[in-house]
């Protein structure tokens, strides 16, 4: 089908002979064969495809990636970086995808198991969760779930609350360019509460590190999950990041995504699949664009059904020629009546040659619904910064000053306070001081 | 509120008002398109060379072209070879005064209420009626001449003012902008031609009325104004169709140059026929509409879309000159199986240069309402400023509201503001009329109007009064 | 300490002030009253370097330096305090971090070594008390759903916490019940002092009577028309200032 990416795109003919590969070992489900297909059938995207419009990922095809993955130290330097301060939690450590099968922090209560992916992924009571066919246009998400070998798969069950968030931590490193495609499923069984903590974080260099990851998120009836995200994989990382989650009855998802500088590209694509009635969901996000980065935040939210609730906020603080799109989407069908969802993207571009797209969407079939969006485009507001000058606040400190107000929004409600502490420092880290503006 | 089912049953099966058909003598072209199409036309209005040249250029783009993908709606098989590109009453001699004129045209423009009368022109309305594809009569030219303002049929424009013409036509909107356009480029009929000299405010509204008559003729017209340095200008385009099992083709052009601190302002009351409750017939009105704003200038659409069985139309404006200014006003209502998918697209290039945007979508029925808008900065548009406010209406539960804005922004100094909101019309606030005396229906009517009452006011009074009426009868008794 | 001398300022073209005269002493409190649209606000704008203000002439001397070369941020080291008319919402930046950082810069504009955490929290806790502002105000976002008396104690909290020489408080009055009036005037009469004044912009004589001025201006269409003590306000009170309007009028034809 796409003879033409077959010839100018070197990994387009590995992923081929992998599959075949793969294929060749074990008779694949059904759902890595029917992805395999859809994969050959979309391709990789191009600005052609609406929602790679903004997103030309061409330039990172022309490398060649291995896509084999073995087992590696964590380098002592990301390891050193790894931990959050003060955070009291569970911590699980990934390097290239793979866990290693140890958690720090004091033994795990009753009611949650962890697995590697592999160990589990044709049992019976798991391989359920690994069974989905449905991944629309997401071209990488069918690439991944035709070639994912591992990952890691959370379960808590039933009327348990975790008395600590897990941390896992999401290590990158090679010596060579790699194409990593972990697969994880988690799930949030009836009335059960769960706190994830993930972060992404990689070495720089020369090697080029593409990260394709796929999560599956299941939240049965009256479950909840706070779920952070905090990308800062350095320069040479290339983060695809697809994560679909599907709530039932009555459950919660907060979801809380940070981009910071680093990473090439970051493109991330988080569905929020409401499935049954009076879910709550928050989605909030924050990105931090420098050097000539380019990230992507898709989000789709998906009413199905009648009564649920759903609120978005992206923020994004644009630097150096760093390009920054947001594209939500909310989507409610006619069944979904009594529907309240909001949305709503601020951008603030501070640098001169920063580049922004938003494309805030509503698709609305039920007529008893309160659906809103906005987005801003814009600059500081001349009269804090007045203000601010007329305490005797500097005005570069001033700036500072509004930069971490404006993300503010989106910090301000992470749950945990050592969190919120870890990445405000992180985002003042990577603010301008001296030459905002 | 018991009735609501019978109320919005109602609204559905109600017949277009419009529907009718002028028994007049037609000059009618076969159906079908090749070049010698495009040569016949071209011959029967004895155009000049270059004309046709850019015509046939027209037709070119067009077989190039593929039928766009993006909209939000399947757009369904049209066959251009099934169309009669060229239909004129053959009695098409120019016409003194109105008495001269057929009586069955003036009493099919009375029926539509067209302004082409003596009453309406006291009024102060000058009207260049496009019946089918040629312009039949033109009010007030005299007085107008007396400004130097030329406001004439596209037609007659390229025997008189051929420089003109040759110096504008696709200077905006160009042959091979979309298959549309190449269309229309390659087959245009007639459309309207003005301009108004430097300095000179046009002292009266100047206006247009569209009407497809023939069956299985697309109308093909072609707007072309010019407003010179410091000049002023309002335009207003009304559009009315019979009914018809088949669907026709409406693919116009217009295009807006606004000189140096020069406005224009354009208003559209366009009321084709939908089609029937079952969605058949109705018109295909794909349009494409642009203006271009040099220094200090300014364009305003402003659109009250309530017709068609698909409308595609996104009324633009190019701000290549600083300071200059772009608005879109707009109300689109969809009811039975209409498609409305209009919008704008603001192109920011100069510095300081302002756009403003309002779009008020009504869906009821089974109607389907897109808002598609661009608003796009450069990054030479220094302090660049974009407001835009999208709401939707929903009425009942079978229609649907889309609204899909790209905001793309290059420029640090750009402050750019977007705004959505979907709802239906409150309960409590047809309760609170009902309380003090107002039925449901009046009630709703009451609640559109304000709803849309932002755009309304951005019409010239007469027609206004009218965009009104029109929004009410539209959604008679529809309570959500 | 000021000395203002023939100042003109205009802001997007339109004259505004047409020639100020006024010299304020340290231990001085001045009052400017005026009519609406007279001047007043814009004067405090223009001592406080807003931007969209253009100075066309004239000068202001603040302790034998020039104001007017100085950025906003620099003046309000040298010691100008400009409590705001609207005070500004500012959600995310907490009021605690907001003043800390201004009494850092401060500090170390004057050399001064920044205040330690213990330092500041003492600090912060006694100029509550003084102007009777709510603790819990001051760990919430600057400003941010604040009620108007609110937002104007907290203009006085950072006057006294930066402890200007020259503090200009822009119809700090209005909008305010007879309490918190109360509450604010006894905050600045606490932080009055030998070394430092103040200059009062009010339309009410109201303030006048729990700040007590030394000297009374009257601004009217961008000049002061008149100067005196506290008994002008009085006068002002009783006889309303079309008077006074009268009198400039005819002063200007005159001329």
């Amino acid at each position: 089908m796409n003879a033409l990416q077959e010839q100018t795109i070197p990994l387009y003919g590995k992923i081929v002979d992998k599959y075949h590969e793969l294929s060749a070992k074990d008779k694949p489900q059904l759902a890595r064969q029917s992805a395999f297909h859809k994969f050959q059938l979309l391709g990789f995207p191009t600005i052609r495809h609406e929602d790679w419009k903004y997103t030309n990922i061409t330039r990172f095809l022309k490398d060649e990636y291995a896509l084999e993955t073995s087992v590696v130290a964590p380098p002592a330097q990301l390891l050193a970086k790894a931990a959050i301060p003060g955070l009291d939690c569970y911590q699980l450590i990934l390097v290239n995808g793979i866990w290693d099968g140890k958690i720090a922090g004091s033994p795990l209560p009753k009611g949650i198991e962890i697995h590697r992916v592999k160990d589990v992924l044709n049992k019976p009571g798991f391989a359920e969760y690994f069974a989905n066919e449905n991944w629309g246009n997401l071209h990488f998400a069918a690439l991944n779930a035709a070639l994912y070998t591992d990952g890691l798969f959370i379960r808590v069950s039933a009327n348990v609350a975790i008395d600590k968030p897990l941390h896992i931590v999401h290590l990158y490193t090679s010596d060579h360019n790699l194409l990593v495609q972990p697969r994880h499923a988690w799930i949030v069984d009836r009335n059960a509460e769960l706190s994830i903590i993930e972060t992404t974080q990689s070495m720089s260099g020369e090697t080029k590190i593409w990260v394709n990851g796929l999560t599956e998120i299941f939240l049965n009836g009256d479950a909840k999950l706070d779920h952070v995200h905090l990308q800062t994989a350095s320069g040479g990382t290339r983060l695809v990041q697809q994560t679909a989650v599907h709530q039932k009855k009555q459950s919660l998802y907060n979801n809380y995504t940070f981009t910071l500088p680093g990473a090439d590209l970051v493109r991330n694509d988080l569905q929020a699949r409401l499935e049954e009635d009076h879910t709550e969901t928050h989605l909030y996000g924050l990105y931090l664009t420098a050097g000539d980065q380019l990230v992507d935040n898709h989000t789709l939210v998906d009413h199905q059904r009648p009564h649920c609730f759903s609120n978005e906020h992206y923020k994004g603080v644009l630097l150096g020629q760093s390009t920054g799109v947001f594209n939500g989407k909310v989507y409610v069908h006619r069944a979904a009546q009594k529907t309240n969802a909001f949305q709503q993207n601020n951008n603030l571009v501070i640098s001169k040659k920063a580049t922004i797209d938003s494309k805030p969407e509503l698709e609305i079939f039920a007529d008893d619904v309160k659906c809103s969006h906005g987005s801003t485009v814009g600059q500081f507001s001349e009269d804090a910064l007045f203000y601010l000058r007329a305490r005797g606040i500097g005005e570069a400190a001033a700036k500072a000053l509004l930069i971490n107000a404006f993300a503010f929004d989106v910090t301000d409600k992470l749950k945990h306070a050592a969190v919120a502490e870890f990445i405000n420092q992180q985002i003042s880290h990577h603010i301008p001081v001296n030459h905002a503006g | 509120m018991g009735n609501d089912n019978e109320i919005l049953d109602n609204i559905a099966n109600k017949e277009y008002e419009f529907g009718f058909v002028t028994d007049i003598e037609m000059d009618i072209l076969p159906a079908g398109l090749d070049e010698d199409t495009i040569r016949y036309i071209s011959e029967k209005k004895k155009e000049p060379a270059w004309l046709l040249e850019w015509r046939l250029k027209g037709f070119l783009s067009f077989r190039k072209q593929k039928r766009p993908e993006w909209q939000n709606f399947i757009l369904p098989p049209i066959d251009f070879q099934k169309i009669s590109y060229y239909a004129a009453p053959r009695n098409k001699k120019k016409y003194n005064s109105l008495d001269e004129v057929d009586p069955e045209l003036l009493a099919t423009f009375a029926k539509l209420g067209i302004p082409l009368n003596e009453q309406k022109a006291l009024a102060g309305v000058a009207v260049d009626a496009v019946f089918d594809s040629i312009s039949v009569a033109t009010t007030y030219k005299e007085k107008l001449k007396e400004l130097g303002i030329i406001f004439c049929s596209f037609g007659e424009a390229v025997q008189e003012h051929p420089a003109l013409v040759k110096k504008y036509v696709g200077s905006v909107v160009p042959h091979s902008d979309n298959i549309f356009a190449a269309l229309n480029a390659a087959v245009f009929s007639d459309g309207s031609f003005v301009y108004i000299p430097k300095g000179v405010r046009c002292p009266m509204e100047l206006s247009t009325y569209f009407r497809i008559n023939t069956e299985n003729t697309g109308q093909f017209e072609r707007t072309l104004i010019i407003a010179d340095e410091g000049s002023y200008v309002s335009y207003l385009e009304g559009c009315t169709a019979p009914m018809r099992d088949e669907n026709q083709l409406h693919a116009a052009v217009v295009e807006l140059i606004a000189l140096d601190n020069a406005e224009i302002k354009y208003s559209t009351v366009q009321n084709w026929y939908p089609g029937d409750k079952d969605g058949k017939g109705g018109i295909y009105n794909f349009v494409t509409k642009r203006g271009i704003c040099k220094e200090n200038a300014k364009i305003s659409w402003t659109q009250v879309e309530t017709g068609s069985a698909i409308t595609w139309k996104y009324p633009s404006v190019i701000l290549q000159g600083d300071n200059s200014t772009g608005e879109f006003y707009s109300v689109a209502v969809t009811r039975n199986k209409q498609i409305a998918d209009t919008g704008t697209k603001m192109h920011h290039i100069g510095r300081n240069t302002r756009s403003r945007i309002i779009s008020k979508g009504i869906s009821a029925g089974q109607g389907q309402n897109s808002y598609r808008g661009l608003v796009q900065i450069g990054s030479k548009a220094d302090e660049a400023r974009n407001f835009t406010q999208c709401d939707s209406l929903l009425i009942g539960d079978q229609c649907g509201a889309h609204t899909f804005p790209y905001i793309e922004s290059k420029n640090n100094t750009a402050t750019v503001e977007h705004e959505a909101t979907t709802s239906k019309i409150g309960e409590d606030q047809i309760f609170y009329l009902n309380q003090r005396g107002i039925d449901s229906e009046k009630a709703v009517a009451l609640i559109i109007n304000g709803y849309a009452r932002e755009v309304l006011n951005q019409l010239p009074m007469e027609f206004a009064v009218e965009a009104q009426k029109l929004l009410s009868i539209t959604l008679e008794g529809s309570v959500g | 300490m000021l000395i203002i001398r023939n100042l003109h300022a205009e802001v997007e073209d339109k004259k505004i002030l047409k020639g100020i005269n006024l010299t304020v002493n340290a231990g001085e409190v001045h009052a400017i009253m005026g009519p609406n649209g007279s001047g007043k606000s814009s004067l405090a704008s223009v001592l406080a370097g807003r931007e969209n203000y253009q100075v066309t002439e004239g000068e202001v001397i603040f302790e034998d330096k020039n104001l007017l070369d100085m950025a906003p941020e620099v003046r309000a080291r040298e010691g100008v305090f400009l409590a705001f008319q609207y005070p500004i919402e500012i959600p995310g930046v907490s009021n605690i971090n907001f003043l800390k950082t201004a009494i850092s810069e401060i500090r170390a504009y004057k050399g001064q070594p920044p205040l330690d955490a213990k330092e500041f929290l003492r600090l912060s806790r006694e100029k509550q008390k003084l102007v009777e502002f709510d603790a819990q105000l001051v760990n919430r976002s600057l400003n941010e759903g604040f009620s108007g008396g609110e937002k104007k104690r907290n203009e006085i909290f950072q006057l006294a916490m930066l402890e200007p020489s020259l503090s200009i408080l822009d119809e700090t009055d209005s909008g305010l019940d007879i309490d918190a009036l109360r509450i604010v005037s006894q905050g600045v009469n606490k932080l009055r002092s030998e070394k430092n004044a103040f200059i009062i912009i009010t339309h009410y004589q109201r303030l006048l009577e729990y700040i007590v001025p030394d000297f009374v201006h009257v601004l009217y269409n961008g000049r002061i028309v008149r100067s005196g003590t506290k008994e002008l306000a009085l006068e002002l009170e009783e006889k309303g200032y079309d008077w006074l309007k009268e009198e400039a009028r005819e002063k200007e034809t005159a001329i």
